[in-house]
């Protein structure tokens, strides 16, 4: 589905100019989760550090898709999808987790293949609709349908965590981020180079004028398809990590509103950069933290820092340098008009 | 299974169905004169159920004044959104439509801070039961029904035949020929806005008696109207009528055969197949 590797290892020269960048950015974010744990390693620093890099494995697949045009509002579904995927495979089939970590993600690529099919047949308005549509399917499916596998309203519980790989246990707090880590900066990895490929300037191209790409002869249905399983099979991924982490599912936790809070990381940060997800996610989730006793307060202060970023930086906080630099140039020269400004014009 | 059961079954779900036709037609306003998808829109309807809670059940006005109420405080709260957040975003689906998830939150969260997270009940307005050719309905589930189908109608009537509600329709189907014309397109936006949150309000205010009013009460109408404005088409208020009643058939009918939590699936199914078979659903124009 993917062009081959080969065209992926040549990009054209504009994605070349920029290939020094990702690369420092990548290693800077493995050396930052690295040194965590040598600074501190308070059970509650290390939940937040991995409940970080768990949300950053989603809204940087949720970038993705946002980089066509695409906001899926079932994005969270196919995490939920992996989630009881893979715990009902290790408690009922007494598979490893290291499978299950793979067959859950999986199982949400492969669900998302037929979905994405119906869902990509609308675009716009009806989009946002029909994948949120889903999303409510999935929700209550696990919270209304098979309650002797979901758990129905109550939850599924008694979720064991990981179990031994190569003598190392994972029971405690810090073994879990490492995995964690270790997953999140793989898949940082497989996205920037995924970015900067010929992939990732299709996928440019098709956000700004599908119609002109189509024309140009990308098969735009076949990206945009692409981008909603891959994206779907690295939710997945999440899902997975995240049901044994917390070793409880509800259904609820697959709803509308840790789907919003998706959609605040990663507009936050910035949809035009891989980037953004990034800045996106470790921001807000630190501010969330500190808002945690107020938990009115922090939806009321996210939901309003959404609705102002949108209407005066729609381009994000990581653009926010070149968004204040053509301002000031607009000042200056009163003719030049703000040229693509949004996120999909 | 007797055919009365049927009857009651459907007059059952096309009763409620028709409230959640308000909801979805203030929605599908909105879409056609501003192109966006304001999902806060469950928001104004929960606003016209706090309005008929305060001024209703507790202040004791009359409940159709009250109802009117609700319709103008929310209208006017609608108008102030579009002025202050919705009215550069026209044709911007994708902006718009990440405004209005925090416009949805901003609001949920202030009504939680407002007036607190617990349901507030409010009384019935109306109790007994009317019986009609071998039929049981609840007087106040006739009233509700009755009320909508009037509001329903005096939609119509004022898109059709008053000066504002023709520039709407003008608007709607081409903005710049509109504005050539000399239609004010900012009012008319803002207008719209208003009469689209000004419907959700209404249905607030009717369902408040039904179910009690509590910060969360806009999630449910607003997955059935934008159910019922996919099925339909978007943007096609005909569609939004006939959606309503096909969703609020299945439902009915559905109850007779599963419990009231999984009946809410049906109404997804009923998109997906529209979607596949036909998805500028039934009305949708090109």
């Amino acid at each position: 589905m993917a062009p081959s590797s080969s065209k992926a290892a040549s990009p054209p020269p504009a994605a070349r100019r920029g290939a020094g960048a990702p690369a420092a950015g990548v290693a800077l974010v493995a050396l930052a989760a690295a040194t965590l744990p040598l600074v501190t390693r308070d059970s509650y620093y290390l939940d937040v550090a991995t409940t970080i890099l768990m949300n950053l494995t989603l809204t940087m697949s949720f970038r993705l898709q946002v980089s066509t045009g695409q906001i899926n509002m079932a994005h969270i579904s196919f995490m939920g999808i992996g989630a009881y995927a893979s715990a009902l495979l290790v408690t009922r089939v007494g598979l490893s987790f290291w499978a299950t970590l793979w067959i859950g993600a999986l199982v949400a690529a492969a669900l998302a293949v037929p979905i994405g099919s119906v869902a990509l047949r609308v675009s716009g308005p009806y989009y946002f609709l029909i994948t949120f549509a889903f999303s409510e399917v999935v929700r209550l499916v696990f919270n209304n349908f098979l309650e002797g596998w979901f758990g129905g309203p109550s939850g599924l519980v008694g979720i064991p965590k990981p179990d031994r790989l190569l003598g190392l246990a994972f029971e405690g707090k810090l073994e879990l981020y490492g995995l964690m880590a270790v997953l999140c900066v793989g898949v940082a990895l497989a996205f920037v180079r995924l970015e900067y490929s010929r992939f990732g300037l299709t996928a440019s191209a098709i956000r700004q004028a599908d119609l002109l790409a189509e024309t140009l002869g990308v098969d735009v249905f076949r990206y945009k398809l692409t981008t909603f399983v891959l994206g779907s099979f690295v939710a997945g991924l999440a899902g997975v990590f995240f049901a044994h982490f917390r070793q409880v599912l509800h259904s609820s936790d697959f709803g509308l509103e840790p789907m919003v809070l998706l959609v605040v990381f990663t507009v936050i940060g910035g949809t035009g950069s891989v980037w953004g997800p990034v800045v996106g996610t470790v921001l807000m989730t630190i501010a969330g933290e500190l808002l945690r006793e107020l938990h009115h307060y922090e939806i009321l202060v996210f939901g309003a820092v959404l609705i102002l970023t949108m209407l005066w930086a729609p381009e994000g906080l990581v653009a926010l340098p070149a968004t204040v630099r053509r301002l000031l140039r607009m000042r200056r020269s009163k003719d030049a008009r703000a040229m693509g400004v949004g996120l999909a014009p | 299974m007797s055919i009365d059961l049927l009857v009651q079954a459907l007059l059952n779900g096309f009763g409620l169905a028709m409230v959640y036709v308000l909801v979805a037609l203030g929605l599908t306003l909105i879409f056609s004169i501003l192109e966006i998808i304001n999902f806060a829109h469950g928001e104004f309807y929960m606003l016209g159920g706090y309005v008929t809670y305060y001024v209703y059940a507790l202040f004791g006005l009359n409940y159709f004044a009250t109802l009117g109420l609700a319709i103008v405080t929310v209208g006017l709260a609608g108008v102030v959104a579009e002025r202050l957040i919705f009215h550069d975003l026209r044709g911007k689906a994708l902006n718009a439509f990440i405004v209005s998830l925090g416009l949805l939150w901003v609001m949920q969260a202030g009504a939680q801070l407002a007036f607190g997270v617990l349901d507030k009940p409010v009384p019935s307005a109306f109790s007994g039961i009317v019986r009609m050719l071998g039929l049981v309905i609840s007087l106040e589930r006739l009233v509700v029904t009755v009320c909508a189908i009037v509001l329903i109608v005096g939609l119509y009537l004022f898109l059709r035949l008053s000066r504002p509600g023709r520039a709407m329709r003008a608007v709607a189907q081409d903005a710049d020929v509109a504005a050539l014309q000399g239609v004010n397109i900012e009012a008319v936006s803002a207008l719209g806005f208003g009469v689209g949150c000004a419907l959700a309000g209404g249905a607030g205010g009717l369902l408040a008696p039904l179910f009690a009013v509590s910060p969360a009460m806009g999630a449910l109408p607003v997955v059935k109207a934008f159910i019922i404005i996919i099925v339909g088409g978007m943007g096609s208020l005909p569609g939004a009528v006939l959606g309503g009643l096909l969703l609020g058939g299945v439902e009915g009918l559905g109850t007779l055969f599963m419990g009231s939590a999984a009946v809410n699936i049906l109404g997804f199914l009923m998109v997906i197949v529209v979607l596949l078979v036909r998805p500028r659903g039934l009305v949708g124009g090109a």
